[in-house]
């Protein structure tokens, strides 16, 4: 079992200073919408992303009481680790529902190909820190620790998948 | 996905979590991961004595994760062998996450690339 992360990679035709500045001080306009994506589903949300270490990465949700006032609520993802502009770039990421120790970390990296060529790459990683917990530490299992384990477990079978040709009819 | 939905495909993959959330079951799995192996092969490999691995057997074999066969060489050994059918649900999970981030770094793409578009000029 080698990796434990998930990748992914773009080349985008800005320069890497462009690429850094609007990944992290427009990141509410370019991060997706919807449930899939968001906490706030279809409703009023925003990505926030404090620029510095320590910095929240947070999404806020303005709802509308029935007396007509504004509340908001808070959902924090996690904090910024590295701070390296325009090179780098790494955060935590815990879903709402995980306990405190359940942490992933994401790593954004940014490269400079050409004048006006970036790619960027994103490693979500740290699920196997996971390998050697058990739920009843928790006193529960949640769904989305289920789903974390998931994640391991997709990864020990992709590990599976690469390194035995693909036995047994693996998926 | 629905994040509160619950599919059929969702449960599926719940049932094998919930069977695999202990460490001796994981170790089970990883052990029958390389071969097919007897009950008192994997008592060694995952150090616990055959009785105390028979309800950890029992239960992976309850859920489908792992199934009994007959040894080619001899049949009166049985042999434990790994179903991956039973864990394909949970290989999407990971899938899932590395689509989601596909798809956030399309969208980051055109978005950067418009802003450099208009600071630059035609």
């Amino acid at each position: 079992m080698s990796d434990d992360q998930v990748r992914a990679m773009v080349t985008l035709a800005v320069p890497v200073e462009t690429a850094f500045e609007v990944f992290t001080g427009q990141i509410d306009q370019w991060w997706r919408r919807g449930p899939r994506f968001r906490h706030s589903g279809t409703s009023h949300g925003m990505v926030h992303l404090e620029p510095r270490v320590g910095g929240r990465v947070f999404e806020s949700i303005r709802d509308e009481t029935n007396g007509g006032r504004t509340q908001e609520r808070v959902f924090e993802v996690g904090h910024v680790r590295v701070w390296d502009p325009p090179h780098r770039l790494e955060f935590s990421w815990r879903n709402v529902n995980f306990t405190a120790d359940e942490i992933t970390e994401v790593v954004v990296e940014f490269e400079r190909l050409a004048p006006e060529s970036t790619r960027v790459t994103v490693t979500h990683r740290g699920w196997s820190a996971l390998r050697a917990d058990h739920p009843a530490r928790h006193g529960h299992a949640t769904a989305a620790f289920l789903r974390m384990m998931g994640l391991w477990w997709g990864d020990q079978l992709t590990s599976l998948r690469h390194c035995g040709g693909r036995p047994r009819g693996l998926v | 996905m629905d994040r509160h939905g619950v599919s059929s495909r969702a449960q599926a993959v719940d049932t094998a979590l919930a069977a695999l959330a202990d460490p001796t079951r994981r170790a089970v799995v990883e052990a029958l991961s390389g071969s097919d192996r007897s009950a008192g092969d994997i008592a060694r490999h995952v150090a616990m004595s055959p009785a105390a691995l028979s309800r950890h057997l029992k239960l992976l074999r309850a859920v489908g994760v792992v199934q009994e066969r007959i040894s080619d060489d001899d049949a009166r050994v049985r042999l434990y062998r790994l179903n991956t059918a039973a864990l394909a649900p949970l290989a999407g999970w990971l899938e899932q996450i590395e689509r989601m981030w596909g798809e956030q770094l399309s969208s980051f793409k055109s978005h950067a690339e418009a802003v450099h578009r208009r600071r630059t000029g035609p």
